[in-house]
C-alpha cells in the first residue's frame, strides 16, 4: 500500500512541474506588452524641454514605479537563460553609442529609444560595468546616460515584507542609497548628434555617484549579482526567480497591492468546502440513482430518468444557475426572493448563535451547491447506470443468481462493489471539470471564493494572482486525485494485492 | 431492423439514421446550421428586393460582400455558403444519381475549402460594391420615412427580411427593451427583447449561430489534428516516446483546461480567433488518449503486419492504413468535441473574457447575468446553448451505439 502510495506520488511531480511550466510560459508571453507599456509611459512623461530630454526628477519615479512592478511581477530578467551576468564594459558602450546613432548598428531613432530602456531594465547585474563607464574619464559623452542607467539599476525595491522583516539599518542604508541615486541622474538630451549633457551640476553628480559606490562594501553587494559561472545564466531567469517567489509565497499581486497567497488564504477553502461538499452530494446521488435505475431497466421510469439526464448533461451549468438566480434570488414577477444573491454569510452574521449561523451558512450556499453538483451528479449517474447494467450481465452475477441469491444480495453485495471501483476513477476525473464549474457558480453567486478571484486576476491581467491561484487550484485538485486513488486501492482488491 | 450487406460504415449509418431521435437531432443541426449561413436573409436592416422607377435591384445580395458591413472572415464564409449551397443543391439534385454518395461528399467538401481560400482573399470591397447600400439609406428599413414622404406612385416596392435589425446597430432608445416593442426607426418589432447595449436579441441570436460553429469546427478540428498526431505517434511507436507523451497527455488531463484557456486570453487578448486556437490546442488530450488506445490495438494486427513486411513508410501505415480502420470512434469523440467547444466559448464569454466584437451566445448570456430582471436575456442565450450542445451530444451517442452494437440494449 505504502509502495502504492509513494508511486502515486512521484507520478504527480511530472506533472505538476508541468502545469508550472506551461502556466509560467503563458504568463511571459505578456511580458513584452508590460515593457512596451514603462517605455511608452516613461517617454511621455520624459520630454519636457524638447525631443529625448530627460526629465531626470519627473521621470524617476516613473521608472522606479515599473521597476518595482517589473521585479515583484518577475517579469524583469530574461525568461530562461540569463547572459546579463557576463555583459562587460565593452557591451555596455557599444550600446550605449547604439543608442545615440554613433554605434556600430545604426539603429533607427525608434529603436534607439528602446536599447537605452532595456539597459535601465538591467538590474544589479549590469552594475559593473556600467560603474566602470561612469569611472571612465575617456568616455565622456557617455558619462550621462551611463549614470541614469546606473541609478536605475542599483536602485532596490523595497516590498512591504522587507520592511517589517530587514533590519532597520539595512533599510536606512538602502533608502538613503536610493535616495543619493536619484539626486545623482546627470540631466542630458539624446539628439540626432548624440548625448549632449546640460546639466551645470553634472561634475559634481558623477563625483557623489563615484563616492557612493567606494563605500565599502556597496560595491561588493552588487558584484555578487555578477555570474562567475555559465550555470549562473541559467539559475538567474526569470523562471527560477519567478518560482522561488512562488515557493517561498513571496509573489506580489499588483491588483491586489498584496502578496498572493495572502489573499488566496482567506479564499481558498470557500472553494475547497463548495467542491468537497457538492462531490459527495453529486456521488452519493447518482450511485442510489444510478441503482435504481438499472434495476428497473426499461421499465417508463427508467426511461424518463435517462431522458431527464440526458438532457440535464447538455444543460450548461451557467444557465441553470443563472435561472436558479433569476427565480430564487431576485424579487421579480411578484415572488420575492427565497435565497440570498450574494456571498456565503449575511452582514451580521459573526454575531449569531452557532446553530443560526449555520443555517445562515446552509441557506446561502444552497443554491450554489446545487449548480456545482448538479453536472457532475448528471454525468456521474449515467455511468452508474451503464456501469451496473453491465455488471449485472457478467458471469459472476449469473452464477450468484445461480447459487440462488436473492435479488438484493446480487445487487448490493455482488455487482454494486464492481461498479463503484469505475465511479472512484470517474469522481477523480471530474475534479477537473469540478473547479471549472466552481468558477461559474461563484460568479453567479458572487462567491468570494477562489474561482472569482482568478477571474478577477484574469480581468486585470495580474500574472502573479492568476499563477498562484492556478498552483493552489492544482494543488487541490491533485490530492482529490491522489484520494481517488487511495479509495480506488481499498476498494480494489487486486490493487491490495499487487502492493501488498 | 433488417441489416442487409454493406461496408461497416454504411450498416453503422443505417443503424444510425434508424433511431428517430438521430433523425430529430440532424434536424436540429440542419437548423441551427441555416440559420446560422442564412441569419443576413433572417434578420438585416437592407432590403432583400427594391424596385422603383430605376429598376429592379438586389441590396442585400450586394451588402454580403461590403466588407464595411461584415469585419469577420466567419462572417464573409458564411456569406459566400448561402449563395453556394442552393446552387450546390441544384447541381446535387440534377446530377445526384451518377454523382454519387462519395463523390457528393467530394464535390461538397472540395467547394467548402475553395469558398475559404477565396475568404481569405482581400478580394472584397470595402464599400459597397457597385451599389453603396449602406450609407445609401434609402435602400434600407431605417430610410422608412424617407420615402413614406413621396407620392404614392413614386414609392418604392420593397421586401424586407423577417426582422428588420442589423447585428451590429445599436438603436436609440433600444436599451434594455422588452419583447414585442416597436423599433420606430426601422419599422420593425424587438420580438425577442433587446440587450443592454441596444441590440436586438433575435438578430443576436440568428449570428450567434455563425460563431458557436465557427468556434466548434475551428476548435474541435483543430484540437481532433493534434490528438490524433499524438495519439497515433504514441501508440505505434510506443517505447520512451510513448511515455514521454504520455506524460504531457497526463499533464494534460488534470490541468483544469478552462483555468489554462481563461490565464491565455487574459494575457494575450480577446480575440475570436485565438479564443478558438486556445480551445482547440489545450482539449486534444482526451482524443490523444482514444487514438493511442486504437492505434495500440491495431498495431499488432496481421495487415499491419503485412504493410510493414511490404516496407512501406511508417507514415503511410499510420495514416493511410491504420488510421481508415481506428476512424470510426474517433468521429464520436470529434461530435462531442464540438459541444464542448460551444460550451467552453460560451463559459468564457459568460465570464466576461470573450471577444466584444464577436456577438455570441455566451455574451448574451453574461448580460441576462449581470441585468438579472430581464429574462429575455437569459432565455434565449441559454436555450440556443443548450440546443446545440443538446443536439451534438445526441448526435454523438447515438453514432456511438450505432459504431459499437455491443452498447446497445
Amino acid at each position: 500500500m505504502t509502495a502504492y502510495i509513494i508511486r502515486r506520488l512521484l507520478l504527480m511531480i511530472p506533472t505538476f512541474i508541468g502545469i508550472l511550466i506551461i502556466n509560467f510560459a503563458v504568463l511571459r508571453l505578456q511580458g513584452p506588452t508590460l515593457v512596451d507599456q514603462m517605455q511608452a509611459g516613461v517617454g511621455k512623461g520624459g520630454g519636457e524641454g524638447g525631443p529625448g530630454e530627460r526629465k531626470a526628477q519627473g521621470a524617476a519615479k516613473d521608472v522606479e514605479n515599473y521597476i518595482d512592478r517589473f521585479r515583484r511581477s518577475g517579469l524583469d530578467l530574461p525568461a530562461l537563460i540569463n547572459l546579463r551576468g557576463f555583459t562587460g564594459r565593452d557591451e555596455v558602450v557599444a550600446r550605449l553609442r547604439d543608442s545615440a546613432g554613433d554605434g556600430p548598428n545604426r539603429e533607427r531613432p525608434s529603436t534607439r529609444n528602446g536599447i537605452e530602456k532595456d539597459l535601465w531594465l538591467g538590474g544589479p547585474q549590469l552594475v559593473e560595468p556600467l560603474l566602470a563607464v561612469v569611472a571612465d574619464d575617456g568616455l565622456a559623452t557617455l558619462h550621462a546616460p551611463a549614470a541614469l542607467a546606473l541609478s536605475y539599476c542599483a536602485y532596490v525595491t523595497v516590498t512591504a515584507r522587507d520592511l517589517a522583516r530587514m533590519p532597520a539599518q539595512r533599510l536606512n542604508q538602502i533608502q538613503e542609497r536610493n535616495e543619493r541615486l536619484r539626486n545623482d541622474r546627470i540631466r542630458y538630451t539624446n539628439t540626432a548628434q548624440g548625448f549632449a549633457t546640460v546639466d551645470p551640476e553634472a561634475t559634481a553628480k558623477r563625483a557623489d555617484l563615484l563616492a557612493l559606490f567606494a563605500v565599502p562594501g556597496t560595491h561588493a553587494e552588487f558584484t555578487a549579482a555578477r555570474a562567475t559561472r555559465w550555470s549562473d545564466s541559467l539559475v538567474r531567469t526569470g523562471f527560477c526567480d519567478f518560482m522561488a517567489k512562488l515557493f517561498t509565497a513571496q509573489l506580489y499581486s499588483e491588483s491586489r497591492k498584496d502578496y498572493v497567497f495572502s489573499v488566496i488564504a482567506d479564499r481558498w477553502y470557500v472553494t475547497f468546502w463548495l467542491n468537497t461538499i457538492s462531490i459527495v452530494i453529486a456521488w452519493a446521488g447518482s450511485v442510489l440513482l444510478g441503482i435504481r435505475s438499472a434495476r428497473r431497466s426499461g421499465s417508463l421510469e427508467d426511461r424518463v430518468t435517462t431522458s431527464a439526464l440526458f438532457l440535464a448533461w447538455s444543460m450548461p451549468s451557467m444557465f441553470f444557475g443563472t435561472l436558479l438566480l433569476y427565480y430564487f434570488c431576485t424579487d421579480t414577477s411578484g415572488s420575492k426572493a427565497w435565497f440570498p444573491n450574494r456571498g456565503l454569510s449575511s452582514d451580521d452574521a459573526l454575531w449569531l448563535p452557532t446553530g443560526q449561523y449555520l443555517l445562515d451558512l446552509l441557506w446561502h450556499a444552497f443554491l450554489p451547491l446545487v449548480v456545482l453538483s448538479y453536472n457532475s451528479f448528471t454525468a456521474l449517474s449515467r455511468y452508474m447506470r451503464a456501469n451496473l447494467l453491465e455488471q449485472l450481465d457478467a458471469d459472476y452475477v449469473r452464477s450468484a443468481r445461480a447459487k440462488g441469491c436473492g435479488d438484493d444480495a446480487v445487487v448490493y453485495r455482488h455487482a454494486v462493489g464492481n461498479s463503484l471501483i469505475t465511479m472512484i476513477t470517474l469522481a477523480g476525473g471530474l475534479l477537473a471539470d469540478l473547479f471549472s464549474g466552481a468558477l461559474i457558480v461563484e460568479l453567479i453567486f458572487s462567491i468570494p471564493g477562489l474561482g472569482w478571484l482568478m477571474l478577477d486576476a484574469a480581468i486585470q491581467q495580474d500574472g502573479p494572482l492568476l499563477m498562484g491561484s492556478t498552483v493552489i487550484t492544482v494543488s487541490l485538485l491533485l490530492v482529490g486525485i491522489l484520494i481517488s486513488d487511495l479509495l480506488y486501492a481499498v476498494v480494489d482488491p487486486r490493487i491490495r494485492g499487487r502492493y501488498a | 431492423m433488417p441489416e442487409q450487406g454493406g461496408s461497416p460504415a454504411q450498416l453503422a449509418w443505417s443503424r444510425f439514421l434508424a433511431r428517430r431521435s438521430s433523425r430529430y437531432g440532424l434536424g436540429m443541426l440542419a437548423l441551427i446550421v441555416l440559420t446560422g449561413i442564412y441569419a443576413p436573409f433572417l434578420s438585416n436592416e437592407v432590403a432583400l428586393v427594391w424596385w422603383d422607377q430605376d429598376g429592379l435591384r438586389f441590396p442585400l445580395i450586394w451588402d454580403l460582400f461590403n466588407r464595411r458591413s461584415y469585419e469577420k472572415i466567419y462572417d464573409v464564409y458564411f456569406n459566400v455558403l448561402a449563395l453556394l449551397l442552393p446552387v450546390l443543391a441544384v447541381v446535387f439534385a440534377t446530377l445526384g444519381r451518377r454523382i454519387g454518395v462519395t463523390g457528393r461528399i467530394k464535390i461538397g467538401v472540395a467547394s467548402l475549402a475553395l469558398v475559404g481560400t477565396f475568404c481569405l482573399l482581400p478580394v472584397f470591397p470595402g464599400h459597397g460594391g457597385r451599389v453603396a447600400v449602406w450609407d445609401h439609406r434609402p435602400f434600407t428599413a431605417s430610410g422608412i420615412q424617407e420615402w413614406s414622404a413621396l407620392p404614392e406612385a413614386k414609392r418604392p416596392f420593397a421586401v424586407f427580411t423577417p426582422v428588420k435589425h442589423r447585428f451590429d446597430a445599436t438603436y436609440p432608445g433600444a436599451i434594455l427593451q422588452s419583447p414585442g416593442t416597436m423599433n420606430p426607426v426601422t419599422g420593425g418589432h424587438y420580438w425577442l427583447g433587446t440587450d443592454a447595449g441596444g441590440h436586438d436579441v433575435l438578430t443576436h441570436l440568428f449570428f450567434g449561430a455563425r460563431i458557436s460553429l465557427t468556434v466548434g469546427l475551428v476548435a474541435a478540428g483543430l484540437s481532433f489534428l493534434i490528438g490524433l498526431v499524438v495519439g497515433a505517434v504514441s501508440g505505434y511507436f510506443g517505447g520512451w516516446v510513448d511515455l514521454v507523451l504520455q506524460r504531457i497527455v497526463e499533464i494534460m488531463m488534470c490541468f483544469p483546461t478552462f483555468i489554462l484557456i481563461l490565464t491565455v486570453v487574459a494575457m494575450l487578448g480577446r480575440d475570436i480567433f485565438l479564443i478558438m486556437t486556445v480551445i482547440g490546442i489545450t482539449s486534444w488530450a482526451g482524443t490523444a488518449r482514444l487514438v493511442r488506445g486504437e492505434f495500440l490495438a491495431h498495431a499488432v494486427r496481421d495487415y499491419v503486419t503485412a504493410v510493414e513486411a511490404l516496407g512501406l513508410p511508417r507514415w503511410r501505415i499510420m495514416f493511410r492504413h491504420i488510421l481508415p480502420n481506428a476512424i470510426a470512434p474517433l468521429l464520436i469523440s470529434l461530435t462531442f468535441g464540438i459541444a464542448g467547444s460551444v460550451g467552453a466559448e460560451s463559459a468564457l464569454a459568460f465570464v466576461g473574457l470573450g471577444d466584444p466584437t464577436a456577438p455570441s451566445w455566451g455574451v448574451l448570456l453574461e448580460q441576462g447575468r449581470e441585468n438579472i430582471r430581464y429574462p429575455w436575456l437569459i432565455y434565449t442565450p441559454g436555450l440556443a446553448i443548450f440546443a446545440i450542445v443538446m443536439t451534438l451530444n445526441l448526435l454523438g451517442n447515438n453514432l456511438r451505439e450505432a459504431i459499437d452494437p455491443k452498447q446497445r440494449q
